[in-house]
C-alpha cells in the first residue's frame, strides 16, 4: 500500500492519506477527536429521530434550514461597496444599455440600407 | 406554540385601539416571519429563529466560537467568507469540493447527496451536487485542456474564414450544347443551316 497511486479522476481518500498515520501531533489528534465528537453526536440525534417507531413527520435538518435561509436571504448583510456596486452594474445596467445600442444601430443601418437599395438579400438561412 | 409579547398592566384604555395601534407597528417593524408574524404582532416558533439564522460576521473570538457551535463544526475548521458586502454574513466557507469526491463507499445519511444529516452545506450545494459540477481531478491539467480546446476551435474558425476569402474550387467552364448549340431545338429555322460552332481544338 506504500506505492497506491489514486485513479486518475479521483482524490485520494483520507484513510489512506499517510499524513493521517505518520506525523501526527497531539493537537491534531485533539482536533480531528472533537470533530469526530461532532460528527458523532449529529449521527445519535438522526439515529434517535430516524427510529423512533412513535416518528410520523419529517426528521426536520437544521442544517440544511440554515441553508435555505442563508441563501435566501443575502441582502441582509448587503453592503455596497466598489466590488459589489460594480458587479451589479456590470450585470445588471450595463447589458441594458449596451444591448439597446447595438440592436438599435444595427437595426437602423439595415434599414437605411434596404431604403438605399444596397441591402445584398441572399437565400441563406443564418442571415 | 405562541409566545406573545409582556403583558400590559391593567389600564382603563380601549384594548381594540391599543390592539390596533401595537398591530399596525409590528407590521410596519415588520417582526416575525411569514403571515402569522404580520397578522397577529406574535410570531410562530417554528422556522428559524433569531439566532439561528445568518448572523453577522463574526469579529470577536467569543462570537467566531458561537458561530462554529451554531453550524456544528470545530472552532479551528470555522472560518467565514471574507467581510465583503456580498451578504455572506457568518456563513462557514466549506472547501470547493463537488459531492462526487465524497467517498462513494461510507455510509451516508443520504447516499444520493452523500452527504450526513446536521453537515454543514456549502453555500454553492446546489451546484455541487452530483449530477452537476464535478470538482474531481482531471487526467490533464486545465491550462492543459483549455489550450487544447481553444487551439483547435481558433484554427478551425480561422481555416473557414481563410477558405471563405480565398476560395479554391475545381476550374469551371460554361457548359457546351451538341447540335449546334441546340440550333433546331432553340427554335432555329430547320432551312436554314446554322453556323458551325466547334467546342473542341485539334
Amino acid at each position: 500500500m506504500a506505492d497506491y497511486q489514486e485513479a486518475p479522476l479521483a482524490t485520494r481518500p483520507k484513510t489512506l492519506d499517510p499524513n493521517e498515520y505518520f506525523n501526527v501531533s497531539t493537537d491534531q489528534r485533539r482536533v480531528e477527536q472533537s470533530r469526530a465528537a461532532l460528527r458523532a453526536e449529529l449521527k445519535r440525534q438522526y439515529q434517535t429521530q430516524l427510529n423512533n417507531p412513535h416518528r410520523k413527520e419529517l426528521i426536520e435538518d437544521p442544517a440544511l434550514t440554515r441553508w435555505v435561509y442563508a441563501r435566501a436571504n443575502p441582502y441582509t448583510y448587503f453592503r455596497p461597496t466598489f466590488k459589489t456596486s460594480l458587479l451589479g452594474a456590470m450585470f445588471g445596467v450595463v447589458p441594458l444599455f449596451a444591448l439597446y445600442f447595438i440592436f438599435k444601430t444595427d437595426r437602423d443601418r439595415k434599414e437605411a440600407q434596404i431604403k438605399a437599395g444596397t441591402l445584398e438579400r441572399k437565400f441563406s438561412l443564418s442571415s | 406554540m405562541r409566545t406573545c409579547q409582556s403583558v400590559r398592566q391593567q389600564q382603563p384604555v380601549n384594548m381594540a385601539g391599543v390592539g390596533f395601534r401595537r398591530w399596525a407597528v409590528a407590521l410596519s417593524k415588520g417582526k416575525g416571519p411569514g403571515i402569522s408574524g404580520l397578522l397577529s404582532g406574535c410570531r410562530a416558533a417554528s422556522g428559524v429563529t433569531k439566532d439561528s439564522g445568518l448572523g453577522p460576521y463574526p469579529k470577536t473570538p467569543e462570537e467566531r466560537a458561537a458561530a462554529a457551535k451554531k453550524y456544528n463544526m470545530t472552532v479551528e475548521d470555522y472560518e467565514p467568507y471574507p467581510d465583503n458586502g456580498e451578504g455572506y454574513g457568518d456563513y462557514p466557507k466549506l472547501p470547493e469540493r463537488s459531492q462526487h469526491e465524497r467517498d462513494p463507499w461510507y455510509q451516508w445519511d443520504h447516499p444520493d447527496l452523500r452527504r450526513n444529516w446536521g453537515e454543514p452545506m456549502h453555500w454553492h450545494f446546489d451546484a455541487y451536487i452530483r449530477n452537476r459540477v464535478d470538482t474531481s481531478p482531471s487526467p490533464v491539467s486545465w491550462s492543459s485542456m483549455c489550450k487544447q480546446l481553444f487551439g483547435f476551435l481558433g484554427f478551425m474558425l480561422f481555416m473557414f474564414y481563410v477558405g471563405e476569402k480565398m476560395p479554391a474550387y475545381q476550374a469551371v467552364a460554361p457548359k457546351q450544347y451538341p447540335y449546334n448549340d441546340l440550333y433546331l431545338e432553340r427554335g432555329g429555322d430547320p432551312e436554314k443551316q446554322p453556323e458551325e460552332v466547334k467546342h473542341y481544338e485539334i
